[in-house]
């Protein structure tokens, strides 16, 4: 361990490192207002709705994977917002990226980039699937 | 027996009795307990450089400068916690999340309508009406789930001869309103369209263990 790494002087490089990855100060202060913290990683891969995902395996698990929400969203992303094929990669339940898996290719699959629809026009709303058990009486009139 | 008579004739007065209870305790060995340690703090010492030192000690907030300290360090240590919705926990395949309902790789759903998930949800939150389709198959008209019934044991699952219902890895369909929450199976379907890469690594993860 060389005597800049133990007085921990190799932070300010890393940190104007991170500053020049997120693309300038003010971008960086965006970035730090919308998620909170300015993370050093490498670009894995983009989903189609434009989420990037990135990884640093230096960091602790649970902390070594993580989404960008795409840039269109502004500050209303959301959780649910992770593709599907995405999804298991950034759980920790596979450590394939999706690029590299294997894919269903199945023709009924659903778009894979479907959030939360609550609180929008899209939102699901209940409805029965089955025919009225009861129908209801009409009445002749008296012209007929 | 003359005498134990006589003895608790005594012993009716009191102070009979405490002058005979003095009499006989003095034959009784008892043991005598010398051995006992002190285990609460000490008294501070009084001599002078013990209390210029103690006084020393308040006057430059030694235990405030330390507490400072440990919150100076901890702003440059990683922190424990994760910051959702950007980093997310580990999943296990086995979570049991919302539900769907899977369709074979032709497209044709996988549900018979055999209702072994209706009577074993110990919730009571699947409802199930069957009809024959026009091809003759045996199918479900009405698939409801009450999502809010729903207490999440994988009863319905492990029920399920087909595959059919599965209870996928989505945990983040929390809803604005209790109606949104009262799936029915064209929902259900729809979640497992849009799940079923996720639900089939799941099942292939896991098929030594079922």
């Amino acid at each position: 361990m060389s005597i800049i790494k133990y007085f921990g002087l190799d932070k300010i490089g890393l940190f104007f490192r991170i500053i020049k990855q997120h693309g300038g100060i003010r971008a960086s202060l965006y970035k730090l207002y919308r998620m909170d913290e300015l993370m050093d990683g490498t670009l894995v891969g983009t989903d189609n709705f434009g989420n990037k995902y990135f990884e640093n395996k230096n960091n602790m698990f649970g902390r070594d994977r993580w989404v960008e929400y795409s840039p269109h969203v502004g500050m209303d992303y959301d959780g649910s917002q992770v593709s599907v094929e995405w999804y298991g990669w950034l759980h920790h339940k596979t450590d394939i990226p999706p690029p590299e898996a294997k894919k269903l290719g199945y023709s009924w699959l659903a778009d894979p980039n479907q959030p939360n629809p609550t609180g929008t026009t899209d939102a699901y709303i209940p409805y029965s699937t089955t025919r009225p058990k009861v129908e209801p009486w009409i009445p002749k009139s008296k012209s007929q | 027996m003359m005498n134990s008579a006589k003895l608790s004739s005594l012993a009716r007065n009191s102070l009979q009795y405490a002058a005979l209870r003095n009499v006989m305790r003095s034959n009784v060995i008892t043991q005598t307990r010398n051995c006992y340690v002190n285990v609460s703090p000490e008294d501070p010492k009084m001599d002078w450089e013990s209390i210029t030192d103690r006084a020393a000690t308040h006057m430059f907030f030694r235990e405030v400068a330390r507490g400072f300290a440990i919150t100076l360090a901890h702003m440059f240590k990683e922190p424990a916690t994760l910051n959702y919705p950007f980093e997310k926990g580990p999943l296990s395949p086995r979570f049991r999340g919302e539900h769907a309902l899977r369709r074979y790789p032709s497209g044709e759903e996988r549900c018979i309508a055999c209702k072994l998930c209706e009577a074993i949800c110990p919730a009571q939150a699947i409802t199930i009406e069957a009809e024959e389709r026009e091809d003759g198959a045996r199918r479900t008209t009405r698939y409801d789930i009450d999502m809010t019934k729903c207490i999440y044991c994988g009863f319905c699952q492990e029920a399920c001869p087909v595959d059919a219902i599965v209870e996928g890895p989505n945990f983040e369909f929390s809803t604005e309103t209790h109606e949104e929450l009262l799936y029915n199976k064209e929902k259900l379907l729809s979640n497992g369209d849009k799940w079923e890469p996720e639900i089939a690594v799941n099942i292939q993860d896991d098929y030594l263990y079922r």
